[in-house]
């Protein structure tokens, strides 16, 4: 066990976590935030995408003994009172949302995209969520409500 | 709160109903759920392919601390259970657990209930099964053969036999001008659903009651099942549904965890049992495609007449039969909705083998058929010198016609789709003109399919019904059987119930898939949601406005037929004057003089005639959605990889009810449809899968998307809520062929074996050089 504190959506949280307990785990049994889903526990769909200080992580592969003192954002945590964030809404008003089981790690994979790049072309988004699996949407309404919510993005920082 | 007010809905892009809470991540899926005094559920399966079971030991595995419960057949009442059983009685085949003979590996044999994971795993390794091993089968040819392992008991392991035949087959061959064979091999492939099979069951002793969340397309399905292998009344089984994480075909039906997951709530007195697939188990223990191999012989006149099309389908069913009748059926007797051929004799056979089992997945069979037959199509006309497009629309189905086969096709954009989808993508200035720059060579090719509209399957009915509610505020509540998942289909329900009662979609809200508190509906497949279900909806709005209109005529002594509802309010109908709004209409109902609650119901029953799949005589739809598909691709002669360079895809939807959700249904099949042309390709060795996870098992990923335009053809079916029919499952049955006609149009070979592979595309290559 091991003793670490964590910035999880904006909420510091002191935790006593097993060696071997991971991320994901510690996420939806612990905290039960539910929103973060996972889909093979392998490291090779994306679905239990999180932010850690910013950039995509896949909450399978990391130990939560690991995460002491980052700074985490689970798709719970991205409204800001609460109003949705812009990738969210575009994310719904684009049509880019079918099953919604890969929606929250695709929107924080594209989230950490834009943090990098507020301005992508379209290869570059198709690039940046090529690990994240969709069976439902063939990716096309969900690179549209990227490249959307950039634009919306960069039109507000502008004005 | 609700901000926006979207009225007359149908046939406007409204986001979805469920996008909100998907989006921030709250929407909840059977995968999220915990209960109190949650135990985990965990399957014993079958290490052989085929093999006696001598004897099952659970005692050590019940004396291990945590566990709470562990049951074998011995606890269960031995009843078969199978996915066809109204039109297929004899394909009733798979025990919940197996009690007797193992035919897969993966059969289920026993199942533990315990506190946690591991524990339920250690007392699987505890459970000592004696087997005694027995000759196994992987391929249908060497199943077919006298002396081979029996699996089932079926004559030469034949789960299924389809003879079809119609006019002279023979005869017609003989009149042809050119008459060619052609054999086709498709591989199997996954539904590869991102939420797994998930099943929570709750027992509650004092009312010998259970209580099942799964995750699931057809929760009334499930029910009944689980009432018939349980022995229990159905009206004490109670299937939800939440959110689906995706089903593609791969949950329609029961599996041995629904029934587990109950059996071991009530041996460990009421405790609730959960079990969740792993992704190994999905690509292993689930459902899967059939492979198929296609021999067809046709024949055509010089002018390109379709005189006679025969031959014969062979399936790898796996250990159990599941939906591979509607499979084999639909691998037929698909071909009559697009072509109009008179003589005909197919005959298929679905075989059963040692490998895991084959059901229902997106097409049902349809993707099978759409690769061979269009393939074969495509070779038909270059025989002959025909243009492919041309071809098509000399042999296209008409509108309102009936086939052969005594298909009633009414609205029908087939020859409409072919034109626009050759317009669109420039057909006569890149046809046969391969594009050669270096090693790359670019092409195009077409392909096209049709719909049905639901189709039934285990019952004699195929009826869907809706009820809607208007409360005293003017909050407006749908119930529905549809089973949303994932497709859209709560929206659409909710945008057909607003337009029909005239209110904004935002006041909807919608219960779905609830067999204890929503009317009765058969499930999600067959593209049938929007056609039945859709007409379920529109009627109850109908009953609704009616019952408003009624007292509004009342009050101000109007016919009641003179009026209408619309963007909330109660007009006259013929000029569309103000009457009243909407809210002081449903005041009025709820005043002191009225007090009348409104409550619409509505059911629909398709128009249908039943299929005799002895003959295969019937209508089994009723309607039917087309379409035509072209692909454009550039194919590197050096390397053999295949580029999709675009997709276009004309659909007779008859009407769009939310023209995104049915982009976005098109986009999913073309995009999935590429996966299985190219490299999906789910394998076996000695009956085990050897690729079970996405890191050896690809499905697209976003990179090399093409562009997809996606156009449609609006026939405005006369069937149809507001002229909308089905769809879902058409966009995927093109693909394949069209991907492999555009290859030859590019490069001269012809790949008849899917996937298509660099190294096949290369090997084509070497041996037409040799040529």
């Amino acid at each position: 066990m091991k003793k670490v504190n964590i910035e999880i959506d904006s909420k510091v949280q002191e935790l006593e976590v097993r060696d071997s307990e991971l991320l994901i785990e510690t996420l939806r049994d612990r905290l039960g935030l539910m929103g973060t889903k996972y889909s093979c526990l392998e490291g090779d769909c994306g679905v239990c995408t999180v932010l850690i200080g910013g950039r995509n992580v896949l909450s399978c592969l990391i130990l939560s003994a690991d995460c002491d003192g980052e700074k985490i954002t689970t798709i719970e945590g991205l409204a800001k009172n609460g109003e949705p964030h812009q990738l969210q809404k575009s994310f719904i008003e684009k049509g880019a949302i079918q099953c919604g089981f890969c929606t929250p790690g695709m929107i924080l994979a594209a989230h950490s995209l834009l943090d990098k790049d507020p301005d992508p072309e379209d290869e570059e988004i198709a690039r940046a969520l090529d690990g994240n699996l969709c069976r439902c949407t063939g990716y096309v309404k969900i690179i549209d409500a990227v490249r959307d919510a950039s634009q919306k993005i960069n039109r507000s920082t502008k004005s | 709160m609700i901000k926006t007010k979207t009225t007359s809905p149908v046939g406007k892009s409204v986001p979805r109903i469920d996008a909100r809470e998907k989006a921030a991540g709250e929407a909840k899926f059977v995968f999220d759920m915990k209960l109190p005094g949650m135990l985990i559920g965990k399957m014993l399966r079958s290490p052989h392919a085929h093999a006696r079971i001598i004897s099952i030991d659970t005692s050590k595995a019940e004396k291990l601390p945590g566990v709470k419960a562990v049951i074998t057949a011995e606890d269960t009442p031995k009843i078969k259970f199978g996915s066809n059983e109204y039109f297929f009685p004899y394909t009733v085949d798979q025990l919940p657990l197996e009690s007797d003979k193992a035919r897969y590996i993966g059969d289920e044999i026993a199942a533990v209930a315990a506190v946690d994971e591991e524990t339920a795993e250690k007392a699987l390794s505890l459970i000592d099964v004696k087997y005694e091993v027995l000759p196994a089968v992987f391929d249908p040819v060497s199943a077919m053969k006298p002396g081979a392992p029996q699996i089932q008991g079926a004559m030469n392991n034949i789960g299924v036999m389809l003879p079809m035949q119609f006019g002279d087959a023979d005869k017609a061959l003989k009149e042809s001008d050119y008459v060619r064979e052609d054999i086709f091999h498709l591989q199997s492939a996954a539904h590869c659903a991102l939420e797994p099979h998930v099943s929570l069951g709750q027992y509650e002793v004092s009312t010998d009651r259970i209580t099942l969340w799964t995750s699931t397309q057809a929760p009334f399905k499930v029910r009944e099942a689980m009432a018939k292998t349980l022995k229990m009344d159905a009206a004490d089984i109670r299937v939800i549904k939440l959110n689906v994480g995706g089903g593609f075909g791969g949950k329609l039906e029961m599996f041995p965890m629904d029934f587990s997951a109950c059996l071991l709530s009530k041996k460990s007195g009421g405790f609730p049992v959960k079990f969740t697939c792993t992704r190994q188990e999905e690509f292993s223990f689930t459902r899967r495609k059939h492979p198929m191999t296609y021999k067809l012989r046709s024949g055509v006149k010089r002018d390109g007449t379709l005189m006679a099309v025969t031959g014969e389908v062979i399936a790898d069913g796996g250990a159990y039969c599941s939906y591979g009748p509607t499979v084999i059926a639909a691998a037929i007797l698909r071909i009559f909705m697009v072509y109009k051929i008179v003589n005909f004799r197919v005959i298929g056979f679905r075989v059963y083998t040692n490998n895991p089992i084959c059901g229902a997945i997106r097409g049902f069979g349809g993707v099978q058929s759409g690769f061979a037959v269009e393939s074969h199509m495509d070779m038909l006309a270059r025989g002959i010198g025909m243009d492919p497009v041309e071809f098509r629309l000399k042999n296209a189905t008409d509108p309102n016609m009936e086939t052969v086969n005594k298909l009633v096709i009414s609205s029908n954009g087939l020859k409409d789709c072919i034109r626009r989808a050759a317009e669109a993508c420039g057909w006569k200035d890149k046809f046969g003109k391969a594009k050669s720059a270096g090693d790359m060579a670019r092409g195009i090719g077409i392909g096209v399919a049709a719909d049905v509209m639901g189709s039934k399957m285990y019952k004699a009915h195929e009826s869907a019904g809706s009820i809607i509610k208007v409360e005293e505020d003017g909050s407006v509540y749908l119930f529905t059987g549809a089973a949303d998942t994932g497709q859209g289909s709560d929206t659409a329900m909710a945008q057909i119930a607003a337009q029909e009662l005239g209110v904004a979609y935002e006041r909807i809200r919608i219960k779905a898939a609830d067999t204890e508190i929503t009317p009765f509906d058969t499930g999600s497949f067959a593209s049938r949601v929007t056609f039945i279900s859709g007409n379920a909806t529109k009627n109850a709005a109908n009953d609704a406005k009616q019952q408003i209109l009624n007292i509004v005529a009342r009050e101000l002594k109007l016919d009641a037929g003179a009026l209408d509802m619309r963007d909330e309010q109660v007009v006259k109908a013929a000029d569309g004057a103000f009457v009243m709004s909407f809210d002081q209409a449903v005041g009025l109902c709820y005043s002191f003089n009225y007090g009348h609650l409104i409550i619409g119901r509505g059911n629909y029953n398709p128009k249908t005639t039943p299929v005799d799949f002895r003959t295969g005589y019937g209508n089994i739809s009723g309607s039917y959605g087309f379409e035509a598909q072209v692909a454009e691709v550039e194919v590197n002669k050096k390397t053999g990889d295949v580029k999709i360079l675009k997709m276009y895809d004309v659909h007779d939807i008859g009407y769009p009810i939310n023209p995104d959700s049915v982009h976005g249904q098109i986009e999913g099949s073309i995009v999935m449809g590429i996966g299985y042309t190219l490299y999906e390709d789910l394998r076996f060795s000695e009956g085990r899968v050897v690729n079970p996870s996405f890191s050896k098992y690809r499905i697209p990923r976003s990179v090399g998307i093409p562009p997809i335009e996606s156009i449609f053809v609006e026939t405005k079916d006369p069937q149809g809520p507001f002229g909308a029919k089905g769809m879902g499952e058409a966009s995927l049955l093109p693909t394949a062929a069209a991907i492999a006609n555009a290859i030859h149009d590019a490069i001269g070979v012809r790949i008849t074996d899917l996937p298509i592979t660099p190294q096949k595309v290369l090997e084509a290559l070497k041996e037409k050089k040799a040529v």
